[in-house]
């Protein structure tokens, strides 16, 4: 098991390290360049110059790579060319949003999907199942970032119900230090966490419908019912128990979904989370915060696999005893 | 809308349940095809798909102006559906309705073409490196590691905004080359196992090369996950190409796909929601009619997996 986990880390650093590279030189060989064209009225050509020759861009792509996994190895992710800061720092501060909406989000998407997902396996191939599964189905469907439009349109425009955008009332809470400003920023939060659990929770529903059904007509089951136990134990203790291992792949699943889904939804609703920060940075050429953000991306996915793998074998012994016999 | 759009459009509807009709008759005879039109949403996304397809293809019938046509720039902006504008009017003054049947050209084609670009990488590395094993396929699954962990949407956004506008084509072949991984990954899965029949020892007996081997005896056999993740894939694929047009690095502008007449219509969407909400409705439904066949489609040709 150890030996496992210690081949699993090292392959996945080399993915994110293939990742970086990729990134590192795409960006490099498009065209054009982070600063202004030296025609530009206002900057003067010794200027740019200068900031060429400040973040090292004059020299050959090969010699910048070199100095940019050197100074990786030492945990120093370069500096933003737009932002004036290290990459590192602007990271930071983008992180802890990203996370806390992804959080809420997948909060609403477990609880909700698998909540439904049982209601719906429960009463199977009636009403509330057909009606609930192409509801579902339907979400499910949606581009996400147009879910978040349309709910932005129906219950900040419409019913001024919600704020339109932002982490925070800018005047009233420019930080989060009070009670009144943390229901502030809830407030902020539900409508980007709407949108992105609900469009997961119609997929973990599917999912969780599916592998229910799967369980239930075991002969396990039947053994659990001829002892006479009721159907609300037999569906909740014994049916769920083993229903919910292939929803931990969807644990490890939900971490890429999150954080693309998450690019689109954060700009509609102009959080300032990782999404936002990569879009913004693409299009500046701040090769750096892109390769910055190329590395979290790449290292949640990975991780998510990861996690995912651990806990699948930890919780079904079978897996562990196949690995053991292996 | 004239009569003669309004009549196309009942044209469209005919057609496309004539088609329905045309594959449950065909599909009767295959007990694949029996179980396909079993599931209860096999028949009405195929009837939605077929229907979109015509629009698509009778666009020129069904819309009552040119997709680029602004109609009266001074004051027909943002006009309320009407009988006249069924689906009202964008902010630059074009039919939204005449731009969603074009659109339905544009997006459908680009699902459709991006997927068999998808299909056809993901099946020739998958089958590569399933049939040849050894350091080919540690190599080439290391790619697909590789490939996976880095998210589709911002592999696509650093190519596509760094190089400007870029014309649809290469957008189509920029989609497709970052959807194989995971078809590659099924692929290879049902080629490990297909390699150690008989069939397969029996044509390489015979003297066929491996070329020879997977494209007439393994592949055929690995058709049914290829089918149904192309399925489900068209509809990621039109999802992906609406957020690169939302951010406005997808299809340019005034080319009509349903992803850019989101974004054409969002600044004015507060006033005039009709001209971005359809265009998304529109991406929903064919998704969603996408995601039932798919569906039914892997109920269909997977008899392991039980129908639920």
């Amino acid at each position: 098991m150890i030996g496992w986990v210690v081949r699993r880390v090292a392959a996945s650093i080399a993915i994110v390290w293939a990742v970086v590279t990729l990134t590192f030189f795409v960006i490099h060989a498009a065209p054009g360049s982070p600063f202004l064209p030296e025609q530009s009225q206002n900057v003067s050509p010794e200027t740019i110059r200068r900031l060429v020759a400040d973040f090292g861009l004059d020299r050959s792509l090969l010699e910048q790579y070199a100095l940019y996994i050197r100074n990786l190895a030492r945990g120093n992710l370069g500096e933003s060319f737009a932002l004036r800061r290290p990459v590192a720092d602007a990271l930071a501060d983008a992180i802890p949003h990203t996370f806390v909406l992804a959080l809420a989000a997948l909060f609403i998407d477990f609880t909700v999907g698998l909540a439904l997902g049982i209601y719906q396996a429960v009463r199977e191939r009636r009403v509330g199942d057909i009606v609930l599964g192409n509801v579902a189905l339907f979400v499910n469907s949606m581009p996400t970032f147009w879910l978040g439009l349309v709910l932005l349109l129906v219950f900040a425009q419409r019913l001024h119900g919600f704020p339109i955008g932002g982490i925070a009332d800018p005047v009233l809470c420019p930080r989060v230090d009070s009670g009144a400003c943390v229901l502030d920023f809830l407030w902020h939060l539900t409508l980007p966490a709407l949108t992105l659990g609900l469009v997961g929770a119609a997929g973990t529903a599917r999912f969780q419908r599916a592998a229910m059904l799967e369980v239930i007509r075991q002969e396990y089951v039947r053994t659990a019912r001829a002892k006479g136990l009721g159907e609300r134990r037999v569906w909740l203790v014994h049916a769920l128990r083993n229903a919910l291992l292939p929803f931990i792949t969807l644990v490890g699943l939900a971490f890429p979904f999150l954080l693309t889904g998450a690019v689109l939804v954060e700009t509609v609703f102009a959080w300032p989370g990782m999404g936002l920060l990569a879009v913004r940075a693409i299009l500046q050429r701040d090769y750096y915060v892109v390769t910055g953000a190329a590395i979290v991306t790449s290292t949640m996915v990975v991780l998510g696999n990861l996690i995912a793998d651990t806990l699948y074998a930890a919780a079904d012994p079978r897996i562990r005893v196949r690995e053991r016999s292996a | 809308m004239n009569v003669w759009n309004w009549v196309a459009l009942g044209g469209a509807a005919v057609a496309a349940l004539v088609v329905v009709a045309a594959v449950r008759r065909r599909a009767r005879a295959s007990v694949s095809g029996r179980r396909f039109f079993r599931h209860p949403t096999a028949a009405p996304g195929l009837f939605v798909l077929a229907f979109f397809v015509t629009i698509a293809l009778a666009a020129p019938l069904v819309a009552p102006y040119q997709p680029y046509e602004q109609i009266d720039i001074d004051h027909l902006q943002n006009d309320a559906p009407s009988t006249r504008y069924i689906l009202g009017t964008d902010p630059f003054s074009r039919d939204v309705w005449s731009r969603l049947a074009y659109g339905a050209r544009i997006s459908l084609g680009i699902g459709a073409l991006a997927m068999l670009v998808a299909m056809t990488i993901g099946a020739a590395v998958g089958a590569t490196a399933g049939y040849f094993r050894r350091w080919v396929d540690t190599a080439l699954m290391r790619l697909v590691d590789v490939g996976l962990a880095m998210p589709r949407i911002f592999a696509l956004l650093v190519v596509v905004a760094l190089w400007g506008h870029i014309a649809v084509p290469v957008l189509v072949l920029l989609i497709g080359l970052t959807g194989w991984f995971a078809t590659s990954r099924l692929v290879r899965a049902e080629v490990l196992s297909l390699r150690e029949r008989e069939f397969v020892a029996a044509a390489r007996a015979i003297g066929a090369g491996p070329g020879r081997v997977i494209v007439r005896h393994v592949l055929p056999n690995a058709a049914a996950p290829i089918i149904v993740s192309a399925a489900l894939g068209i509809g990621n694929v039109m999802l992906l190409e609406a957020g690169l047009s939302f951010l406005g690095m997808g299809v340019p502008s005034p080319a009509p796909s349903w992803g850019n007449m989101i974004a054409d219509g969002l600044p004015k969407m507060a006033v005039a929601p009709w001209s971005a909400t359809f265009p998304g409705l529109a991406i929903s439904l064919v998704v969603m009619a996408l995601n039932a066949v798919g569906d039914a489609l892997r109920d269909a040709l997977d008899p392991r997996k039980e129908a639920v």
